[in-house]
């Protein structure tokens, strides 16, 4: 039996909190092939980040190193020549060293040892031995650069600086930042675009998977999913779920002819068994009426036993066949009310007989979906419970009212002795009867068919305490 | 009347004939569906009783062929499969009505009658008429021997189905069919309390009975006489 979801205000805190999610506009959001595209994105990005940082460092740090080369083998050069032929000659090399810089990046300056500059283009001339960066306001390349500088004294005791410029490694590092930007938007960009593709493609997959299934479902029982030959794992789940199908259908298929063969095989003989009674009691030796009397009793009383037999195997046959879900392609609209009336008018001389009340609240023109044939006797069915196992002039009330999202709610209470809680769930099988009802006409199949009945119509059955009495309850889904 | 019954079970199928016989009917017979719908397709017979099993062409495919035919007798499908959805499919068919196997006779009786008696299509009558009692469909009123008797819907519907079928006998399941389309059978005997209701409202007092038992078999609304 299904069971009703539970109503919104009773919803735990956390499926409240979500509820957004269940709006069609996010619905997306709730496919595994957007999630799987969301992680597959973050993965690429990651990616994408770890190797610029590794192409950042092994890059520039390149670059600064050739920088801090090309002075050192300057100042080896210098300090060669301040050997050789002292200051003057050091003054001379940076002199011959700047005409020569086309690019404007490279700086000296020579102080004397008293620190009067003698050489050079740099302004200050601090005297720090050892690598250290100078800030450069106004310099050639631009209002203000950094530079690599080395300063190292000379025999003499005066002292050079060599100075190179960093602003092309700067400039590097400001490429590098560019490149590592568009590559990680083209990465996202096609890593989004690859993930709607693939998403797409799975999630309709999914949903033709789906459709077929809903199709099985409402009994179009020989659909099946689309599945190609020796393809992908969507392909294998959907050949394993045809393979389920064709086993349901053989199965059904088969409940199908044993019903039939029963229905064929059984009813046959008694059939003619009824039909030789029949026979005997038309052509019957009109004798003394103290010995015919005793004699048609006997046949007409084995006519009763034979029609009683073929009642319960109609009704076995009937529950089977609704149970199959086979009349589900026969489903139509069709007016409840109408149904209710009707059941009620047929069953009222019955409980008036019984001097019981038979009351009615029908709410007009309520519509429900299934075969009106199966749910005028699931109401015939329960109203005859009520009228059998109800009170002798007690009351009997059948009530239908709108019920939540368009469907309908209706009732059958009467004032009887009820069933046990224990029981409730058991009355419902096939030929399960309380011991208080066994002198009472039935078969014990009324309400295994009012069970099957609902079940088919996806109808939440309930069996109440009408205090005192049974009351029960069903909750019709939209039409 | 002439009636051909399509029927391979022979048991049944002498059954079924004899029964007919004796009620003062002439009954042709066929064993399978060809035959029987060489016999059919003359026209020449009242009414139709054909089994839906059959061999070679079965029931439903003998009165589809007929009605494609042009042959419009009346026809009754027997059949031992009772589904929920069997009646209609052979209604479908064009079969005008469908019993289900075991029948009691007097029930395939009662139908047939009901079948063969089914009148031309004519103007609706506007006053149903029995002996004295008589019902005014325009007013929903009923009289009898000029008193006004006040019934309940129920039971106008009731009496309704009776009286335009006045002299024929009509079983309980005919009645829970024709009178408010139940298609099973309830345990309780709800059309004896419905009939004895009304008996109570439409005989009692008038001296001369008009709704009758009828013995095994149902009810039946007549004049004396």
């Amino acid at each position: 039996m299904r069971s009703v979801p539970p109503a919104d205000s009773n919803a735990p805190k956390a499926e409240r909190r979500f509820a957004w999610l269940r709006n069609p506009a996010f619905r997306i959001m709730r496919t595994t092939a957007f999630r799987v595209t969301l992680l597959h994105l973050g993965l690429t990005l990651l990616g994408t980040a770890v190797l610029s940082v590794v192409a950042w460092w092994a890059t520039t740090g390149f670059a600064a190193q050739q920088v801090a080369d090309e002075v050192v083998r300057d100042m080896g050069v210098l300090q060669r020549a301040a050997r050789l032929g002292g200051a003057a000659s050091v003054a001379v090399s940076v002199q011959a060293r700047l005409a020569a810089d086309r690019s404007g990046t490279e700086y000296y300056v020579l102080t004397a040892p008293d620190g009067a500059r003698i050489a050079g283009n740099l302004a200050e001339a601090p005297s720090l031995r050892g690598w250290h960066t100078l800030r450069l306001k106004g310099g050639a390349t631009g209002p203000e650069t950094s530079l690599l500088a080395l300063g190292e004294p000379l025999p003499d005791g005066s002292f050079i600086i060599v100075a190179r410029d960093l602003a092309p490694v700067r400039e590097l590092e400001a490429r590098l930042l560019g490149a590592a930007g568009w590559v990680g938007g083209g990465a996202l960009l096609i890593g989004l675009l690859g993930g709607i593709v693939m998403g797409r493609g799975v999630v309709l997959r999914a949903a033709r998977m789906e459709a077929a299934l809903a199709a099985v479902e409402a009994g179009e029982i020989s659909r099946r999913v689309p599945a190609r030959e020796g393809g992908d794992e969507f392909d294998r789940l959907a050949t394993r779920i045809n393979a389920t199908l064709d086993r349901l259908q053989a199965l059904m298929d088969t409940v199908r002819q044993v019903t039939d063969d029963i229905a064929h095989d059984l009813r046959t003989p008694l059939s003619r068994l009824r039909q030789r009674l029949e026979a005997a009691l038309r052509t019957a030796p009109q004798g003394e009426p103290e010995q015919e009397a005793p004699w048609r009793e006997t046949i007409e009383g084995a006519l009763a036993d034979c029609d009683r037999i073929l009642g319960i195997f109609a009704a076995l046959l009937r529950i089977a066949q609704v149970e199959s879900g086979a009349r589900r392609a026969a489903f139509k609209r069709f007016d409840l009310t109408a149904v209710a009336e009707t059941v009620a008018e047929v069953y009222a001389p019955a409980a008036e007989e019984r001097e019981q009340r038979l009351e009615t609240r029908l709410q007009p023109g309520l519509a429900a979906w299934g075969d009106p044939e199966l749910i005028t006797q699931m109401l015939a069915n329960l109203l005859e419970n009520a009228v059998v196992h109800g009170r002798q002039g007690g009351s009997i009330l059948l009530s239908l009212a709108p019920g939540p999202n368009g469907g309908a709610v209706l009732e059958v209470a009467d004032d009887g002795p009820g069933i046990p809680e224990a029981e409730r769930e058991r009355v419902l099988r096939r030929f399960h009867r309380l011991d208080a009802a066994r002198s009472r006409p039935g078969s014990g199949l009324g309400l295994a068919l009012v069970a099957a009945v609902a079940e088919l119509h996806g109808i939440h059955l309930s069996l109440g305490d009408n205090k005192p009495g049974l009351r029960v309850r069903l909750e019709i889904p939209p039409p | 009347m002439k009636i051909l019954l399509v029927e391979d079970d022979a048991e049944t199928a002498s059954y079924v004939a004899k029964g007919l016989t004796e009620a003062g009917h002439v009954v042709d017979r066929a064993a399978d569906g060809r035959e029987g719908l060489f016999l059919a397709g003359a026209g020449s017979h009242d009414v139709l009783v054909v089994d839906r099993m059959l061999p070679h062409l079965d029931g439903l495919g003998l009165v589809r062929a007929l009605r494609a035919m042009g042959v419009r007798t009346p026809a009754l499908i027997l059949t031992a499969r009772a589904g929920v959805g069997d009646r209609v499919e052979g209604l479908e068919a064009g079969a005008d009505d469908y019993l289900a196997k075991p029948f009691a006779f007097a029930e395939l009786l009662a139908r047939i009658n009901a079948l063969a008696r089914r009148p031309p299509l004519q103007a609706e009558p506007t006053v149903l008429r029995v002996a004295d009692l008589e019902m005014d469909l325009l007013k929903r009123t009923v009289t009898r021997a000029g008193r006004r008797i006040e019934l309940q819907p129920r039971e106008f519907r009731l009496l309704e189905y009776l009286m335009r079928r006045q002299g024929e006998v009509l079983t309980r399941t005919m009645l829970l069919e024709g009178v408010w389309d139940f298609h099973f059978d309830p345990k309780t005997s709800v059309v004896e309390t419905h009939i004895s209701r009304l008996r109570a409202k439409v005989d009692k007092g008038f001296g001369v009975e008009l709704i009758h038992t009828v013995r095994g078999a149902g009810y039946a609304i007549r004049a004396p006489g």
